[in-house]
């Protein structure tokens, strides 16, 4: 029971959520405030007149689903964090859901991160889309995350921790001079490094004998898979000499002949 | 982009990845650092990733020592979930000239004084440390047993996964295309991605710290210069510490996953931003290497690159605000080692942004000594 868990039952959740039909015609803002409080900054901050007019200060807030498009603006400005909003007609499969975030560290677009239900537990992971935080939202940040949208009435935050996916594949060597895995480089893409030469210095990929003439491309190919940038956008860093490996004796023979010429 | 920040750092080597933690650390919300490429992507990447305390200045020992000690626990101090690799096989620095065997002397009674246990050995003790040395030509060594090698991009990364914790942003790939200064006070950066107040700028741009000084309209006095280095193949464990001789000129050691790394400075080197490699470099970094230590014949070259040293008249850092700027400070002039002192130049530039009491006494190396032309020259740099 919310009363003694804090944590609203599956019945509250249905009771603030707009209707299918609403959320099928796009954004609109979910506001799980269950218990009347004097508070109404979610009122003052709408222009558009989303939240109806409190008669009281305690009311609790009602959207006007008509006049809302679940911009967020309010979001951040809710201190119980009780609002977000959810697009639904985000893609096919994903929805996008803006949360309230007052922790660090702050998640980076592009980052897929831990989504998690309202008891803080582990749901799906999400993929952060858009962090606004900027000084007027004095610290309450508005993450945009796209969630999966089985999981839309389940997801209520985020923890900024890599998801371990694991995939079938993950074990293959990709890189057989230094020992790095495909997971490896999955690991190292999902955190936000997603240039060859990044992924290089961290894991020594391209760093052993072949110089990256044999993992090169495989690491261009899962950059070019999971970040959705084109493979001929996608480079190989800069290329060092000598082209194949030379032994310094040799090197040095070579100097002593050239200058007894 | 943010729209304003407390502290801009520009340059994401090691220098303001450290500055950034230290800040974040004691407090300070909002700071920004901003990088053209990506972390450690300039000299802090490039370098021979040595670790030595042996100098001839004391202000050096001191900057040095205190990095060690940092380094010594920096995966637990960060937090780190990788590893910096922190190798301490100690630095045998050779002698093969008696004026640079009394420098040495001189060097030790220093590191001494400054808690640095280095001594001066014989070269057959040399050769006890490092069986293959060929001691033709040498008189004797140094050698210091906490000197080592840490991994630079693992390092860096720590520093700036700790400031990420604590609350810094860090943007890379953005580079910074102009300095706003108004009445003689900073008043924001301006980047390739938008523009951010702030009324506090650090130029810890390393190679590239004139041209950010520029931008400010100040003049550092300081230069780049190339300085090559190589790789081999991994190859089984067979020398402990870095080889090093300032009038042989060559510092050679091999790293914790096998590859030997070795470099070497050129004195005809042109003042400028160029970091293209040169075969002529590989012939004399062999002929030098393979003398010295003949077993490296058989080492094979994998590749070689170069980095930019950017050189202050006094080959000492330079710390501190720009006097004429009020709210630009400067971490630069590292010489070719501002790597080993990242941790330091981290703790002296928050202190100096933070109007702090300094925890190592580094007032002397403030910009102004320059133009009072009051120089403290460091002796052993390669």
């Amino acid at each position: 029971m919310l009363e003694n868990t804090g944590i609203p039952t599956p019945e509250d959740i249905d009771s603030v959520f707009p209707s299918e039909e609403r959320l099928n015609r796009g954004a609109i803002i979910v506001v799980e405030c269950y218990k009347k409080i004097p508070c109404n900054p979610c009122y003052t901050a709408c222009h558009r007149g989303g939240i109806r007019p409190f008669e009281d200060i305690n009311d609790r807030p009602v959207v006007v689903e008509d006049n809302c498009n679940g911009c967020g603006l309010c979001i951040g400005k809710c201190p119980g964090l009780a609002i977000m909003a959810v697009d639904m007609t985000y893609s096919d499969t994903e929805a996008l859901v803006k949360l309230p975030y007052e922790f660090l560290p702050m998640p980076e677009p592009g980052m897929i991160i831990k989504g998690l239900d309202r008891e803080g537990n582990f749901i799906t992971p999400v993929k952060v889309i858009k962090v606004l935080n900027t000084k007027a939202m004095d610290r309450t940040a508005v993450v945009s995350v796209a969630v999966g949208k089985p999981f839309v009435r389940q997801i209520r935050n985020i923890k900024v921790e890599p998801v371990e996916v694991r995939q079938a594949d993950d074990d293959v060597i990709v890189c057989r001079c230094s020992d790095v895995s495909l997971g490896m480089i999955r690991g190292l893409i999902r955190k936000g490094y997603t240039t060859f030469d990044e992924i290089k210095r961290l894991s020594r990929v391209g760093m052993g004998p072949c110089q990256s003439k044999n993992c090169g491309p495989m690491v261009l190919k899962e950059i070019s898979i999971m970040t959705g940038k084109s493979m001929e956008a996608l480079t190989l860093g800069t290329y060092r000499q000598p082209v194949k490996s030379l032994k310094l004796g040799e090197i040095a023979d070579e100097a002593v002949r050239g200058h007894s010429k | 982009m943010m729209k304003t920040a407390d502290v801009v750092i520009i340059g994401g080597g090691i220098s303001g990845c450290a500055t950034a933690y230290f800040l974040a650390k004691k407090g300070v919300k909002n700071v920004l650092l901003i990088e053209k490429g990506y972390l450690a992507s300039g000299s802090t990447g490039r370098c021979g990733a040595g670790i030595r305390q042996q100098w001839g200045t004391e202000l050096n020992c001191m900057i040095s020592k205190h990095s060690c000690d940092f380094f010594e626990t920096a995966n637990e101090e960060l937090e780190y979930d990788g590893d910096i690799e922190f190798k301490q096989g100690g630095y045998l620095l050779v002698t093969s000239t008696d004026k640079e065997h009394e420098q040495f002397i001189k060097n030790i009674e220093v590191q001494n004084r400054m808690g640095i246990h280095s001594k001066l050995l014989t070269l057959e003790e040399a050769k006890e440390i490092v069986p293959f040395l060929n001691t033709d030509g040498l008189i004797s060594a140094a050698f210091h047993q906490k000197d080592g090698h840490l991994n630079p991009f693992h390092t860096t990364q720590a520093f700036a996964d700790a400031a990420k914790r604590l609350g810094a942003t860090i943007m890379t790939h953005t580079e910074v295309t102009g300095i706003d200064v108004e009445n003689g006070k900073i008043r924001g950066v301006r980047t390739n991605k938008g523009d951010v107040a702030t009324a506090v700028v650090l130029n810890a741009a390393g190679g590239y710290s004139q041209k950010i000084a520029q931008m400010a309209g100040v003049d550092l006095p300081v230069y780049s210069e190339r300085h090559q280095i190589l790789v081999t193949e991994p190859i089984e464990e067979i020398l402990g510490p870095m080889v090093m001789s300032f009038s042989l000129n060559i510092y050679c050691q091999q790293v914790p996953h096998g590859g030997i790394i070795m470099g070497r400075g050129d004195e005809n080197e042109p003042r400028d931003l160029r970091t293209t490699s040169s075969w002529q470099f590989l012939e004399e970094m062999a002929l030098c290497a393979t003398k010295l230590l003949p077993p490296l014949r058989n080492a094979k070259v994998l590749r070689q690159w170069a980095g930019l040293y950017n050189m202050s008249p006094d080959r000492q850092p330079i710390y501190g605000p720009v006097e004429e700027v009020e709210g630009f400070y400067v971490a630069a002039g590292f010489s070719g080692h501002g790597f080993m002192f990242g941790p330091s130049t981290g703790l002296i530039m928050s202190e100096y942004i933070l109007g702090e009491k300094l925890t190592l006494p580094v007032e002397t190396l403030t910009l102004s000594r320059i133009k009072q032309n009051k120089l403290v020259f460091e002796p052993s740099v390669v």
